[in-house]
């Protein structure tokens, strides 16, 4: 018994993998190599966080949690990058960096670099600061909330907290104007709601993994966010904040593998119909 | 162990931390002092748990490899060398050195951001296979499918800006809905779960215990 030869509706509905991978990876490699210029619109959420952050007054202190594990960096450090550029444009801000995620403090020095931060001529100590990892979470942003003086005693590096002029007068959640959280958890990102938004009112910004966003939707619906962005939307950011960087050129990748997503839906489903109006099951 | 230090003591200080936290939210913040002493105990167990797991970990894989577990011990010889590896250069030339970090960089953290990426090839087969409209419900899942694909292709939202529109209806609205609904759920049972093990109900925390040892 001889299996019945294919149809093309048969072929279109079922292409292998190898073919979807290969034109996955043409779409995202000839846009890298040929960048393309596509439009990127600024989307009313990243303008409320570049607005959040262009409306704080000169000697504000903000808090940055690097929450992300190395798998998420590629989508939010974009994002992270341009608005430290952003923070270190204006005059007077100054920003404590903590860590809920073991591999932050490494994460953040790839930031720094990628950065270029002696062209702000901002100083360690004085402008800026990361304070490490601490453990536990929610935990520790509970504690820190509390009194950083009493969590830790030291920077990333093992140095006394004390050494450093930046730390004068800010020891707890209330002499922060700002949290801005980075994060591929979603324990970091909820948690930073129950612990300093619900106690402390601090305004926060959250940058999560773009699949992540439908989770935090209700938080910035009901104002415990100011503005939940995706790490996908770096490009716009860096539009924004004057530094074409990353997710500029991902812009271009992100368009260009999303209308192949898309053809391929149209090609799945003509095949489909197709296949049942020519009499095949399917 | 008697059952009063293996169930009813640890019971007894879940009781009365609990009740301090609760205390302290609601009707002390005079017990700010007291919370922070023990959310610093919290930090530094969970601190101590990684290193604890890390023990674990040689425990499992060195049992792996002295017994020449068939198919595994290549693996867990491997995983025990990187952990040596790792460990050492952190402990001996700090976690925040240049060897640290190109150690981790060139390879957990290029191995991490490709086992991560290599989930689009999934996505982009998975979207091509299961958006088809065979059905009514199928077919709305398609349609809401693609205006959100659409609507975060960046060239797409800026050349049709109703996409944009119908984007945020969705996200707003039935999207928002539907978590809150989750959430508040998952809130009430945490509650729950909450008293439950204040008053001593839930015991898994303890560890396993006989059905004897369980109570009421």
């Amino acid at each position: 018994m001889t299996a019945k030869p294919k149809t093309i509706w048969d072929r279109l509905e079922d292409i292998p993998r190898e073919i979807l991978y290969g034109l996955l990876l043409i779409c995202v490699i000839v846009p890298m190599l040929f960048p393309i210029g596509f439009p990127v619109p600024i989307s009313a959420e990243v303008q409320r966080w570049y607005d959040t952050i262009e409306a704080l007054p000169a000697g504000s202190v903000v808090m940055v949690d690097f929450g992300y594990s190395g798998g998420g960096e590629p989508e939010l450090a974009p994002f992270a990058v341009a608005t430290y550029a952003h923070l270190f444009r204006k005059t007077g801000i100054k920003v404590v960096t903590m860590c809920t995620s073991s591999e932050g403090p490494l994460l953040w020095e790839r930031a720094m670099v990628e950065l270029n931060i002696a062209r702000f001529g901002k100083e360690y100590g004085k402008d800026y600061i990361n304070i490490g990892y601490i453990a536990g979470t929610e935990t520790a942003m509970a504690a820190v909330g509390k009194s950083i003086s009493a969590t830790t005693s030291t920077d990333y590096k093992g140095t006394p907290l004390s050494q450093y002029s930046i730390m004068k007068g800010v020891d707890n959640a209330k002499d922060f104007a700002l949290l801005i959280e980075y994060t591929t958890g979603g324990d970091q990102s909820e948690g930073w709601v129950r612990q300093w938004y619900t106690s402390y009112k601090t305004p926060y910004l959250c940058c999560v993994l773009a699949m992540m966003v439908p989770t935090m939707l209700p938080y910035q619906k009901a104002g415990q966010i100011v503005s939940v962005v995706s790490g996908a939307q770096a490009g716009q950011v860096e539009l924004l904040v004057k530094v074409p960087g990353r997710g500029v050129k991902s812009a271009d990748v992100i368009t260009v593998t999303h209308l192949l997503c898309i053809a391929l839906v149209a090609v799945g489903n003509i095949a489909y119909f197709g296949k049942k109006f020519s009499g095949g099951k399917s | 162990m008697s059952i009063v230090m293996k169930k009813s003591v640890p019971i007894l200080l879940v009781f009365i931390t609990s009740l301090i936290f609760l205390a302290e939210y609601f009707v002390f913040p005079e017990l700010k002092d007291v919370v922070t002493l023990l959310q610093n105990w919290g930090i530094i167990l969970t601190a101590f748990t990684l290193g604890f797991g890390a023990v674990n970990m040689f425990m499992f894989h060195g049992k792996q490899v002295s017994l020449r577990a068939k198919g595994q011990w290549p693996y867990s010889l491997w995983l025990l060398m990187i952990l040596v590896l790792f460990t050492l250069v952190g402990v001996i030339m700090g976690a925040t050195s240049t060897s640290y970090s190109w150690l981790y960089n060139s390879s957990y953290f290029a191995l991490s951001a490709t086992v991560y990426s290599s989930l689009g090839f999934y996505m982009t087969s998975g979207i091509y296979r299961a958006l088809r409209a065979k059905n009514a419900e199928s077919a709305l899942l398609l349609i809401v499918g693609v205006i959100v694909l659409a609507r975060n292709a960046p060239a797409l939202a800026a050349q049709f800006p109703i996409l944009v529109s119908m984007d945020s209806w969705l996200s707003s609205v039935p999207t928002t809905s539907a978590q809150r609904g989750i959430m508040i759920g998952a809130a009430l049972g945490a509650i729950a779960l909450g008293l439950r093990t204040m008053i001593g109900r839930e015991t898994g925390f303890l560890g396993r215990l006989t059905e004897g040892e369980k109570g009421g």
